[in-house]
This record gives structure tokens, C-alpha cells and sequence, in this order.
């Protein structure tokens, strides 16, 4: 147990993997989309509906993040070492 | 508790080993003036800028996103001028590059929004708490009235701060005049009072909880910094051959016994240590480069009468003794890259002219007859107006002598950063057509200021067997 433990990655380091980098990137993917698209183009309904661009450049940068995450925590998942499974 | 070194496996390998806390003790010297002075002056332009205007009630520094334009004091850049932020990401990149090539992490020690944030946390946390053995003392004791008051307290306070940090945060988007009317009657838009909440948690958290363990495990930097270190980098160093063999030795009596270095072994730097590292044991990757160690030590180093800089600024180099070589290929190389980019970049803003036109082709039809007998092209043309005042714009052409431009309006308005759409007809007739395909060149001016312009090129199609 003693073996495993030293090549354990802190707890803190893993959660900040998964949070940080999808966080940094989906502001870029954010930057990159609303660079060559105005949310008018994007969203025409919404806008008409009267959900302002603030609205619409949040939700986007949530979802984006929620989705960078789920990829960190799947890297994070697949790169447990393969012995431990039959542990 | 004095001792927290990263580096000690057991403590940091273990899946459930707690981090110990670090209690950084308070230092003065020239380095802690320096970085006081840093401090004030990152966050002082921090929470002040937003609420300077530039002109008639324009924030001088917004980055305007409902409207996808940023006002940058007398610029405004909107979402085409996409290549000047990345210029500026490009110019701050090579300055990180320089500076750490040169003194190291200066960037570390002296700016970084996380060193910042934190000093400021810290010294709200020594005057509830105490100092270092009081905040110690504190932590171990049980919970009773003074404990909770003063760890209350401070919570209370990094909380207020972190909502203004907050706050001034959202005030960089949404204009923060308008921003600070809305708290009293607690009348902010849903998604600026998301915004506000959670910058300020992720301050409370980073410059309160994380502190040292964001430079540790969210820095990029941190972990290539030393790619661009070499021997002639300015580090922050113990001197070994100086100092060592280490010991304690009775003050007065014993100044200066014969078997011991001047290291005292006091381990006032390891307290100092905000990474809760031992300089002493030379050169580790947690090292932001803050000098408080060097504070530290100069402080004892005095009070022994020993000379100062047993912890010091030096260059691996030096500590060999070869000198110090500030000025080398790789510092001239970088300076000379840098200085042509930001001239380049400023020469690119100071010329440029915010109007710009895009003209295309009517899609249905190549060419017509018109009602009086001429051959006519139509071109839709897209006017961009990307000053922050309106204008009226008149539209020309060169190219085709004796044809005739023919527009909706004479003169077409555009507001400050709005596109105007309109169609033209070029019309010419067939003595006056020389060839099946005649490039023209279609031209905008601002009926106030004709340096404002733009052009682009154009065809005029005729149709083949004219000329067969």
C-alpha cells in the first residue's frame, strides 16, 4: 500500500487538473466562437425573445466549461494505473 | 510546525496526508518596501481604473461584451481587432521571457495577481489573528469567544474584500457607474451578480485557502520557468560555502567560533518562506522568488554584525565565481524581438483607420441592360463603422472612365459600430467598355474626416461575345 502511496498525486493537485485547464480552454473556445460569431447569429431567437447577449455569453461559457471538464475528468478517471483495478 | 517542506514525501505522497499550514512570518527589509510598493500599485490600478472616464461619460477601460467592443482609453477595438489582443499576448509572453531570463521569477515575487491578492490576505489575517507564533497559538487553542471573534472576523473581512474584488471585476464589462447604483436597491442583472460572486469566491479561495498550493499545482509558468533560467539568471540563493557548517553559537560570547559558517541556523527564512520551503537547501521549483527569505536573514546577519547577503540575489555563475553577466546574447536577442514588436504593434494602432469595407457581388445576376440602354453590375456593399463616433459616409468609384455610380442615398449613416448594408449600380455604356472583365476600385469616405477611408476592388463583367 505503502509503494502506491508514493506515487499518489494530493487530492488538491487532482481536483485543481480537472477544474483549472477546462476552465482556461473554454475561455478560449469561448474567445475564438464569439470572435467570428455575434450571439444575434448564433441565437436569432433568443435574442428576438429578449435574453440580453450577458445571458447568452454565460450560459455558453458554462456549458463549454462543463464540457472541458467532463473531458479532464474522464483523463483523470483513465489515468488511474490498470493494476489497481483487480486490487 | 516550522518546517513544511514540500519536498518531505511522506507528508506530500500520502493520498491522505492533510497540507500542514503555512504561517509566513512577517518580515521588513528593502525586498518586503518593493513588493509593499508593487502591491499597491497593481491593486491600486486594479480598483481604480474602471472607474475612470475618458471623454463624455466613456469608461476609459471597458470591454463592453453585449456590445462586442472594448474601449481602451482613446481606442475602441472591436471583435476584427481580435489580432491586437493577441499581439498584446504575444508582447506580454516575451516580456515574462526577458524578465526571467534576467532576474528570475520577478514576475512571481512581485506581480502575479496570486502573490498579490495573497500579501493583502495575509495582512488582514495578522491584524485579527496576531503574528505568526500568535496565529500558531490561535489555530491549537480550543474554540472560545476570542477565537471565534478573530477568526470570524477575519473571514468576515476577506469575504467584503473578495466581493469588491469582485464587483470591480464585473465592472471591467459592465459599465461600473451603473454597476454601483444597482447594489443599493440590490438591482443587478443575474448573470453580474453570478460574475461578481464567483470572482470573488475564487479569490477568497486562492488568496485565502490555496495560497501557495496555486503556484504549486495551477501555474503554467511555474512549471517551464526554468527552461529559460540559465547560469547568468539572477536566483535567489543561500551561500553554502559561506554559511555552512550551520549552528546556534551564544551571542556575544561566541561572534564568530572557528568551526561554523555564518548560518546561524535560526530558521527565520524557513519561516518567512510563504511556500513554506528551505532555501538552504538550494534552488526548488516552490521558490516564487519573493526574497522574504533574504529579508530575513539580512535582518539576523545585522544584528550578529555579520555582513549582509548570506541569502542573496546571485547567479549560479557568480557563485562560482565568475561574475555576473547580465547582458548576454540570449537577453540582447529577446530585448531586440520585444522592442520591434511593440513598435510594430504601436505602429499598427496609430495608423489604423476605423472604417472598413467589404463589397460583394450581386449573387444573382452577373450583368443587366438598365432602362436606358447601359450595361449595369450591382454590388452589395457592407460598411463597417468602427470609430466610437457616428459618420456619414459617400461612396465612390474609380476605374471605368465614363461610367456612372449610382447609390440609394447620397451620403450613408453609420452609428459607432454598426454595419451599414446598402446596394450600388455601376453603369456604363458599351462605347465605354473596353474589355469583358474591368476592375474597379470602390471607395468609402467619411464626409468629416477623409483620412477616415477605405477601398476595395471590384469587376465590372460585360458580356463575352461583345468581344469575340
Amino acid at each position: 500500500m505503502s509503494d502506491i502511496n508514493k506515487e499518489e498525486i494530493p487530492k488538491i493537485q487532482r481536483i485543481i487538473a480537472v477544474l483549472w485547464p477546462s476552465f482556461l480552454t473554454s475561455g478560449v473556445a469561448m474567445i475564438i466562437l464569439y470572435w467570428i460569431f455575434s450571439p444575434e447569429e448564433l441565437f436569432p431567437e433568443l435574442i428576438a425573445s429578449g435574453v440580453g447577449n450577458m445571458a447568452i455569453y454565460s450560459v455558453t461559457f458554462l456549458f463549454l466549461w462543463l464540457t472541458t471538464l467532463t473531458s479532464c475528468l474522464l483523463s483523470c478517471y483513465f489515468l488511474r494505473p490498470c493494476n489497481r483495478c483487480n486490487d | 510546525m516550522s518546517s513544511t517542506d514540500p519536498n518531505n514525501k511522506q507528508e506530500y505522497d500520502s493520498l491522505y496526508a492533510k497540507r500542514k499550514e503555512i504561517y509566513p512570518r512577517e518580515v521588513h527589509g528593502i525586498f518586503a518596501t518593493w513588493r509593499v510598493a508593487m502591491v499597491a500599485l497593481t491593486l491600486g490600478l486594479y480598483y481604480v481604473l474602471p472607474w475612470i472616464n475618458w471623454g463624455e461619460g466613456r469608461q476609459a477601460l471597458l470591454f463592453d461584451l453585449p456590445n462586442r467592443k472594448f474601449n481602451i482609453f482613446m481606442l475602441t477595438l472591436w471583435p476584427q481587432d481580435l489580432i491586437y489582443l493577441s499581439a498584446l499576448l504575444i508582447i506580454s509572453a516575451l516580456a515574462l521571457f526577458l524578465f526571467t531570463t534576467v532576474g528570475g521569477r520577478l514576475w512571481c515575487g512581485y506581480a502575479c495577481p496570486q502573490t498579490v491578492w495573497t500579501e493583502v490576505f495575509l495582512w488582514i489575517e495578522r491584524k485579527m489573528e496576531g503574528s505568526r507564533p500568535q496565529q500558531m497559538k490561535l489555530a491549537k487553542s480550543p474554540w472560545n469567544l476570542n477565537k471565534i471573534i478573530r477568526k470570524g472576523g477575519k473571514h468576515v473581512i476577506w469575504v467584503l474584500f473578495s466581493l469588491w474584488t469582485g464587483f470591480t471585476f464585473v465592472g471591467y464589462f459592465t459599465p461600473i457607474r451603473e454597476l454601483a447604483q444597482a447594489i443599493p436597491t440590490w438591482d443587478l442583472g443575474p448573470w453580474e451578480t453570478f460574475w461578481i460572486f464567483f470572482y470573488a469566491f475564487a479569490t477568497y479561495g486562492n488568496a485565502g485557502w490555496l495560497r501557495e498550493q496555486v503556484c504549486i499545482y495551477m501555474c503554467p509558468y511555474a512549471r517551464f520557468q526554468s527552461v529559460m533560467f540559465d547560469d547568468n539568471t539572477l536566483i535567489i540563493s543561500y551561500d553554502e560555502k559561506r554559511g555552512d557548517p550551520r549552528g546556534t553559537r551564544k551571542r556575544g560570547i561566541e561572534n564568530k567560533p572557528a568551526d561554523k559558517g555564518d548560518c546561524i541556523d535560526c530558521d527565520l527564512c524557513v519561516q518567512a518562506c510563504p511556500t513554506g520551503i528551505d532555501i538552504r537547501d538550494g534552488l526548488q521549483y516552490q521558490c516564487i522568488a519573493c526574497a522574504a527569505c533574504i529579508d530575513a536573514c539580512d535582518d539576523v546577519m545585522g544584528k550578529m554584525d555579520y555582513d549582509p547577503g548570506l541569502i542573496r540575489y546571485t547567479t549560479l555563475n557568480e557563485i562560482k565565481g565568475e561574475g555576473l553577466h547580465i547582458f548576454r546574447p540570449r537577453v540582447y536577442l529577446y530585448t531586440s524581438i520585444l522592442i520591434g514588436l511593440i513598435l510594430a504593434m504601436g505602429w499598427s494602432l496609430v495608423t489604423r483607420i476605423p472604417v472598413s469595407l467589404d463589397v460583394n457581388r450581386d449573387r444573382n445576376i452577373l450583368y443587366r441592360e438598365a432602362t436606358n440602354g447601359d450595361l449595369e453590375n450591382v454590388f452589395k456593399l457592407k460598411i463597417m463603422n468602427q470609430d466610437s463616433k457616428p459618420h456619414d459616409f459617400i461612396i465612390t468609384m474609380e476605374g471605368l472612365p465614363g461610367s456612372v455610380l449610382d447609390t440609394d442615398q447620397d451620403v450613408i449613416s453609420a452609428a459607432s459600430g454598426e454595419t451599414a448594408n446598402t446596394l450600388v449600380r455601376v453603369r456604363a455604356s458599351e462605347d465605354v467598355i473596353k474589355d469583358r472583365s474591368t476592375s474597379i476600385t470602390i471607395k468609402v469616405t467619411a464626409t468629416d474626416n477623409q483620412k477616415l477611408t477605405d477601398e476595395e476592388d471590384a469587376r465590372f463583367i460585360a458580356p463575352a461575345d461583345w468581344f469575340q
